[in-house]
């Protein structure tokens, strides 16, 4: 029994490193299949690409020999030697280059992780277990067709389960039907109205807007709702005292045209009449817009926030709307 | 400042109506010129904005932020009733704790302090792939590490192929890339999505 089972392993790790020598050998496409991985770490980036295809040849050598008769234990010796030096490859990758890509079985970016490990050992298992093996996998299966092609589509399902690359595959589709049934986002539009940032929207391409956007300073300050309206405050400064924007935006549809506008003096309370948009200069607005700009100058900085490859910066073309008067293009 | 209630009626009656228009004259000149006058630029080309700063929160007292910057350099930002603070949503300086994460603009004052106009606390910007949708909860991919994203009901907003936002997050899809706008949970992957942006067909 044990024999029989040693017998079928050969096929696994061959067709294996068959599919993986195929993916480090073909033809380079835009992004080195190098890039991001700890191999360009260990031999340096130079070398990593010609040491990436030597690898490849040596998975199809390998992979060959183990698919095709005959049967040699020492195939399986060196296929365990293999094994045994990827995972210390992948231990490696975790311990010095946590961040770098495995790049194992794909070009495609895909950390190392418990996944990994745990098809390493698989591949290392079925190796050691080859080792005895006197007889094909042919022959192996001939005897016993239905258990042999079981044992190996069990064995093949593992290694794909286990490989973060080949989740394209199955599991996104897998979890696209599950949306497409039912949808576990289905309820959020009943749940509440429409959202401030519609209201932002509406308020950037008025007209009203547009009229003291160069005096507001501030992104919103507090908003509220107010029958069918919902009031928007910034704070803003004009012709040298704080004063208060606020902006009644219609809450329920959309229709920037109707956006009002007032202007508060904040010592005061009073309201004061803001300018006439047609009486400014258009060059003179948009130095005063940029040198008040917000999120959108501040976002060309790299982000502080703690890693600082979580902000992709810069924010643009729908990203800036949220933001302040600095993302608005006036005239 | 007037008791809140107090203000917000102010403020509604002087954009909805109900309040007497006080001429803008009274308050000076209208011309254009006389509103930059005060503003003189003072960024200069290849220094840092002095007008900006960025870090992380170290310390709060009273209204002023002690927040050490990611190149090292210790900003005082000064907050005040005037000064906009975005935590996901608008929201008080209450709600901004030690440790949280921010980019402030404003005026420095002669003594080093930034007086904030606007301050905006743990925002993230992310390009990502969505792999997975659960329940209040987005898992995303961004260059190969996971974000754990959190649909905040009431707040979490998505625009589909550059249309004003709604609510309804429906349309997103798994595998799809998303832009995110979110509020970071400090030292951790999780964010809380503000805006998703989406393209749907």
């Amino acid at each position: 029994m044990v024999l029989w089972v040693a017998a079928l392993q050969p096929l696994l790790i061959g067709a294996v490193l068959l599919y993986s020598s195929a993916v480090k050998l073909a033809p380079r496409r835009s992004r080195p299949p190098t890039s991001g991985t700890a191999l360009a770490r260990l031999v340096g980036e130079r070398r990593a690409a010609w040491a990436l295809r030597l690898l490849g040849v040596v998975e199809l050598t390998l992979g060959a020999a183990l698919v095709l008769p005959p049967v040699l234990p020492v195939e399986a010796v060196a296929a365990t030697a293999l094994m045994l030096g990827f995972l210390g490859y992948l231990g490696y990758a975790r311990a010095v280059v946590p961040d770098s890509s495995c790049g194992c079985m794909s070009t495609r970016r895909s950390p190392v992780t418990w996944r990994s490990f745990a098809r390493g050992g698989l591949l290392l298992g079925a190796a050691v277990l080859a080792v005895p093996a006197a007889t094909s996998w042919l022959d192996a299966v001939g005897t016993r067709p239905a258990a042999g092609t079981g044992l190996l589509l069990v064995e093949a399902a593992a290694v794909i389960a286990f490989s973060a690359e080949l989740d394209t595959w199955w599991l996104l589709p897998l979890r696209r039907l599950r949306v497409r049934l039912s949808h576990p986002l289905a309820r959020t539009s009943r749940l509440t109205g429409p959202p401030l940032d519609s209201s932002v929207d509406q308020v950037q391409h008025s007209a009203a807007y547009r009229s003291v956007a160069y005096l507001l300073r501030s992104d919103v300050v507090e908003h509220w709702d107010e029958d069918d309206w919902r009031i928007l405050v910034y704070s803003a400064r004009y012709g040298g005292r704080a004063t208060t924007a606020v902006f009644a935006v219609p809450r329920l549809r959309y229709e920037p045209q109707a956006v009002r506008v007032a202007l508060v003096d904040d010592q005061t309370g009073a309201p004061v009449d803001p300018p006439d948009p047609s009486k400014l200069d258009h060059n003179t607005l948009s130095n005063s817009t940029f040198h008040e700009g917000t999120l959108a100058d501040l976002t060309l900085r790299s982000g502080p926030l703690g890693d600082a490859s979580l902000n992709d910066a810069p924010l643009s073309g729908a990203g800036a709307g949220r933001t302040g008067p600095g993302a608005v293009n006036v005239g | 400042m007037t008791h809140p209630i107090d203000r917000r009626r102010l403020l509604t009656a002087a954009v909805l109506g109900g309040a007497g228009v006080v001429g803008a004259t009274a308050f000076g000149s209208l011309a254009p010129e006389a509103a930059f006058a005060a503003d003189d630029l003072t960024a200069q080309a290849g220094l840092a904005d002095p007008n900006f700063a960025e870090g992380r929160i170290t310390g709060i007292t009273g209204g002023v932020l002690a927040v050490t910057g990611s190149d090292n350099v210790l900003h005082r930002i000064r907050v005040t009733d005037a000064t906009s603070i975005w935590k996901l949503r608008p929201t008080t300086l209450d709600r901004v704790a030690v440790g949280d994460g921010l980019y402030a603009r404003g005026a420095r004052l002669g003594d080093g302090t930034l007086a904030a106009d606007a301050v905006w606390v743990n925002i993230v910007n992310l390009h990502a792939h969505i792999r997975a949708i659960g329940r209040n909860v987005l898992s995303l991919d961004h260059r190969g590490q996971p974000i754990v994203a959190h649909v905040v009901p009431g707040v979490t907003a998505a625009s589909y192929n550059g249309t004003p936002a709604v609510a309804d997050l429906s349309l997103l899809r798994v595998g799809r890339h998303v832009q995110v706008l979110g509020a970071w949970h400090p030292d951790s992957n999780e964010i809380d999505i503000a805006t998703v942006y989406a393209a749907a067909n």
